[in-house]
């Protein structure tokens, strides 16, 4: 038996995530979207310990280009010094931690404080210290260069950071989620390039409902009823039938949707027009030979949500989105989105992508608007169940299609089974050494089976050394 | 492709080179805002010309040509016919119940005038208040009108939005 005990019980007593394998029950307690000594442990146990999607290189298409973001609540400063090579400074003063520049971007060789008029090459070494005799010497100046982000690894593009140094090589972080960060490279010959114009919004919301959110293909049809007429109407095909979802390991998971299909300049649709249908045969021919017809299948003819945890949500449909989300506080997160396009693309089919693709995500599409609805909903509906002294009632729950977690089958995109990859890590990297309370630990999994012979697409192959990790692996020890 | 709005009128009303005063452009701006405050959105169709555009530009987007940044809007006519039929529904669940909305207009200019289309920009300020808070959106129109005997019509209706970014819960489900 899982279930948390039904005498009253503090909220800190609670388990976190109860996994009951005998009822095929998975909840989730309401503190981990409201309560701030928590959200103060996932910036030290999360934000702090793993890495972090920072930015896409092409953001900085030239030296001395530079953008400022935050990352955890650390202010920083993106940019590709007067050499090309790329940093992420914390954009705090070294002398007194003013914040340094205080332009969102914009291109400069130095970065100057205001404050005292210290000044620094975009290298992060001191440029200059007004009066600088009055330090004991050259090499306690030469101390005071900026400080940096811990790490910074670059993989098809997309820049991670992360704010300790003891975190494996990113390739291992993202395991197999890197191959499909590399299909997106691959998609168009000359690369990929993010476009001018980020949308940035902030949600009343905790950041792990939008993490949830886009691996719930259960929510699509009834959240996006709307939505989904306009595509009907627009001769659009949308299914949810035959649809996967899949936990990729280290709290990175995917959809891959073969049932909204349309994928500019790769997969045609009537409603992209008769022009763009010639444009498309001839880039597959392209794409057939330069990766081969079975890896150009693979990129082309499947969409893709893709999260690689803990802040970075890729979606790879029609066109493509990044999404950065910012955790602020419990109920409030910050989202930065961009468009990624190929290089050099026909503005026709610019034209076309960015009307498809605005139309669709981001907070003021015909769809994003309605989940932005749902994570505020959610967060105002749980104060419902606070601190009830009925214990059990204060939990979501995230059990739909879990007898596929059991068999080891994958489960389906409108299922749950994604989101309790997500959940059964993150409720490991938030207990890790600290204080959090996860209650006794669950029952052992039962012997999964093994997974059905043929994926499609090659994912057994990517997911072949990833099985055993995962069963065997902390990630199963999920909280009681 | 239909050539009809929903309730069957032709608009496709022909071109005019008549002199338009800012006082006509002023009404016409007005009687708009009147009707997107209290929700008229099939009327408020009607003042846009067939294959007219929608666009609110990202807040970072600056001079970004249109069509190659990003955009939180960027509706194409059918777009923007699809758009007012999801404010419509009750299934819009961002829209409904529907946001209050409230919008001051103001510093309206004439811009160039070529043939029978006619640049105009305006100052709005539209407060918007739905679960518990009020945000305010303030920004500049910066339309593309096109003038016919009968009034004026929108080519291009674009609000640019004078803000750093969205605040949290200033989602523009509403039309800006």
């Amino acid at each position: 038996m899982t279930s948390p005990s039904t005498s009253p019980a503090s909220d800190g007593a609670a388990p976190l995530v109860v996994q009951d394998w005998e009822r095929l029950a998975f909840r989730v307690h309401r503190r981990a979207y409201r309560d701030e000594a928590l959200f103060a442990a996932e910036r030290a146990r999360i934000w702090e310990r793993t890495w972090l999607y920072l930015g896409h290189e092409t953001e900085l298409p030239k030296p001395n280009d530079f953008k400022v973001r935050a990352l955890g609540g650390r202010p920083l400063i993106f940019t590709r010094d007067s050499t090309g090579e790329l940093h992420a400074f914390l954009n705090s003063c070294p002398h007194r931690g003013t914040v340094l520049c205080r332009e969102t971007q914009g291109s400069s060789r130095h970065f100057n404080c205001f404050y005292h008029a210290w000044a620094f090459h975009n290298t992060g070494e001191v440029a200059a210290i007004p009066d600088p005799s009055a330090y004991a010497d050259e090499e306690y100046k030469a101390s005071m260069r900026l400080r940096e982000v811990a790490k910074l690894e670059v993989f098809e593009g997309f820049v991670f950071v992360s704010f300790t140094d003891d975190v494996p090589p990113l390739v291992d972080h993202l395991g197999p989620a890197a191959d499909y960060m590399r299909m997106i490279s691959e998609q168009h010959v000359a690369g990929m390039e993010v476009l001018p114009g980020t949308q940035l919004y902030g949600v009343r919301g905790n950041w792990k409902l939008a993490v949830e959110n886009a691996m719930d293909g259960y929510h699509f049809s009834p959240t996006h009823n709307t939505f989904v007429g306009y595509l009907r109407e627009s001769g659009f095909a949308v299914d949810d039938d035959d649809q996967y979802a899949y936990n990729l390991g280290n709290g990175h998971s995917l959809l891959i949707l073969t049932g909204h299909g349309g994928r500019i300049s790769m997969l045609w649709e009537p409603r992209f027009g008769e022009a763009e249908r010639e444009r498309t045969a001839e880039h597959r021919r392209e794409m057939e030979l330069r990766l081969g017809s079975e890896r150009a299948h693979l990129v082309a003819d499947e969409s893709h949500i893709l999260f690689v945890f803990p802040n970075l949500l890729l979606f790879d449909l029609e066109g493509l989105s990044i999404r950065q989300l910012e955790p602020v506080a419990p109920g409030h997160t910050d989202v930065r989105a961009w468009q990624l396009a190929p290089r050099g693309e026909d503005p026709a089919v610019r034209d076309l992508r960015m009307r498809t693709m605005v139309s669709f995500v981001g907070p003021g599409g015909l769809a994003t608007p309605d989940d932005i609805e749902a994570y505020e909903a959610v967060q105002r509906g749980i104060e419902a169940t606070a601190g009830d002294g009925r214990a059990e009632l204060d939990y979501s729950d995230m059990s739909r299609g879990m007898a596929a977690d059991v068999s080891g089958e994958r489960g389906r995109s409108t299922d749950e089974g994604a989101m309790r990859g997500f959940w059964r890590h993150w409720v490991t990297a938030v207990g890790e050494g600290g204080p959090v309370d996860l209650g006794t630990p669950p029952p052992p999994h039962p012997e999964p089976t093994p997974l059905p012979s043929k994926r499609p697409h090659g994912l057994d192959e990517i997911l072949a050394g990833l099985e055993t990790g995962i069963v065997s692996g902390s990630e199963e020890v999920a909280a009681r | 492709m239909t050539a009809l709005h929903p309730d069957g009128t032709d608009t496709s009303l022909a071109g005019s080179t008549r002199t338009v005063t800012r006082a006509e452009v002023e009404d016409f701006l007005f009687a708009e805002a009147e009707l997107l405050d209290r929700q008229r959105y099939d009327e408020w169709l009607t003042l846009f010309v067939e294959g007219g555009r929608f666009e609110i530009p990202t807040t970072d987007a600056g001079d970004t040509p249109a069509s190659q940044g990003g955009y939180f809007v960027c509706d194409d006519w059918d777009l923007l016919r699809a758009r007012v039929k999801r404010l419509r529904s009750r299934k819009a669940h961002a829209e409904n119940p529907a946001s209050l909305t409230h919008r001051m207009i103001a510093n309206v200019r004439l811009l160039e005038r070529d043939g029978d289309e006619l640049a105009v920009t305006a100052n709005f300020i539209v407060h918007r208040a739905r679960d518990g808070h009020t945000n305010a959106f303030h920004g500049r129109y910066v339309h593309r009108l096109q003038v016919t005997e009968d009034g004026l019509r929108f080519r291009l209706r674009r609000a640019v939005l004078s803000l750093e970014r969205l605040e949290a819960g200033a989602r523009l489900s509403f039309i800006l």
